[in-house]
């Protein structure tokens, strides 16, 4: 796709998301049943289960295409990973906010080493470390390299950081949806939680085209200015 | 068999190069010792009992202590390009990260165990249950703080930032091996069975593989140039 049909095709999808998140909200205040047991408060799920889970599919797509652009050094694979690293940041920071907020209605304290909260929080800071090691280094090619090793590392470390924070402590509403014996939420609030989960999936790839285009232009930008150098 | 052989060449020249500088080795001993004296300010007696938290502070004083030496890993030989010569030698790029990792392994084992005599001195501890478990978890720990300790020195002392990038990137990815090896200390040093830490210490065994594993496989990427 030409730099320009990723462009449009970023903000098509970016508007769209926009448009289905506030339908999402909508839906969220108005239609949907309240929660018998944790009331209104409960509302909020729609927004941080599909923010959590977007946030997982960006640093997973982060990471997996930061193993394959350490192989194959194709820069199109760099640039997939940090806008994908960018949109987990940003999903991720929205995780990071609705669950303490909902934590202080539920559990009656905005933090307690919920394993999940904790893991997220730790991914974000692995992510954050990313992004210092890339604008960190002179050569922007060596700042690719050691950004895609923190990335490798930190998934990696992922299965030990769960394994330890649940093996320290869980409090966390148990999975409704993903378990073997099927989801166990009312059907009006399953239809909510897939719509908006939609939504967040549409506007993470909006954001990541949108992101991706701008770093092809970064990277038309630098080998423009080496050439100008060179000659 | 060559290969060990590099391995055991690169060892042998970081731990000559600590032996004659003693750079490291004094600054994380000296670290160790006056961070229990803090600590022994920074406890009051008449609310917690030392030995209550002695094992959370025994693993920090070790990962700060730790971070000190092995951020300077590439520190020395960063002068006059030495260690340039070091990557242009035929020596494979995993033979050189083991043979830093195993010195770096060697100087922070030393340093935990000082660090624990230390708190035993100051705090007048027991030595727990199990001696020989607690060796162990200390060990595997340190084998893994090192393991990702060297690989990101190395990333940070590429980048403008140094050091200071040091803890932003390891720390993070330290929780498990500070879970695990805080619990198994603590509850060693409560005197409970070595049957209840048996777990810890396997998943403390299984953290330090991953890192040597994913650095020796990695550092290549980090130092390629």
């Amino acid at each position: 796709m030409s730099g320009n049909g990723l462009r449009k095709g970023g903000v098509a999808l970016t508007v769209l998301g926009l448009i289905g998140l506030l339908a999402v909200y909508w839906l969220a205040f108005f239609w949907v049943s309240t929660e018998i047991r944790q009331g209104v408060a409960q509302r909020i799920f729609y927004v941080h289960v599909p923010a959590a889970w977007t946030a997982f599919l960006a640093f997973g797509i982060a990471a997996l295409t930061s193993a394959m652009y350490l192989w194959l050094r194709d820069e199109r694979l760099d640039r997939a990973a940090v806008s994908a690293a960018e949109g987990g940041m940003v999903f991720g920071t929205i995780m990071l906010i609705t669950g303490p907020l909902w934590g202080k209605i539920a559990w009656g304290t905005y933090w307690n080493w919920e394993p999940r909260l904790t893991l997220t929080l730790l991914l974000w800071f692995i992510f954050l470390g990313y992004f210092m090691v890339r604008s960190a280094t002179d050569n922007p090619e060596k700042g690719k390299r050691f950004a895609a090793v923190v990335a490798i590392v930190g998934a990696l470390d992922i299965p030990f950081i769960h394994l330890s924070v649940v093996w320290f402590r869980s409090l966390h509403p148990e999975p409704v949806v993903l378990k073997p014996e099927g989801p166990s939420l009312p059907g009006d609030m399953l239809i909510l939680l897939l719509a908006s989960l939609a939504v967040f999936q549409i506007l993470f790839l909006g954001l990541f085209l949108l992101r991706y285009s701008i770093e092809n232009v970064r990277g038309e930008v630098e080998s423009r200015a080496r050439e100008a150098t060179v000659a | 068999m060559a290969y060990l052989g590099q391995i055991r060449a690169i060892v042998w020249k970081d731990l000559l190069l600590e032996l004659r500088t003693r750079e490291r080795l004094v600054s994380m001993g000296a670290f160790a010792v006056l961070a229990a004296v803090l600590f022994n300010y920074a406890i009051d007696k008449t609310i917690v009992r030392p030995q209550d938290v002695a094992a959370g502070l025994i693993w920090m004083t070790i990962i700060f202590g730790g971070l000190l030496g092995v951020g300077r890993t590439f520190h020395l030989e960063a002068q006059d390009g030495a260690f340039q010569g070091v990557l242009m030698s035929p020596t494979p790029k995993d033979a050189v990260f083991l043979g830093k990792a195993i010195s770096n392994f060697l100087l922070l084992y030393l340093v935990s165990l000082l660090v624990v005599a230390v708190f035993m001195l100051f705090f007048d501890l027991e030595l727990g249950s199990s001696p020989t478990a607690l060796a162990l978890a200390l060990g595997l720990g340190s084998l893994g703080f090192v393991s990702l300790g060297t690989l990101f020195a190395a990333v940070s002392s590429g980048t403008r930032m140094g050091e200071t990038l040091l803890p932003v990137l390891v720390f993070p990815l330290l929780v498990p091996m500070v879970i695990y090896g805080v619990g198994a200390t603590g509850r060693l040093l409560a005197l409970r069975p070595v049957t209840e830490v048996a777990g810890s210490i396997r998943m403390l065994a299984a953290f330090a593989v991953m890192a040597l594993g994913a650095g020796a496989f990695l550092f290549r990427f980090v130092v390629e140039d």
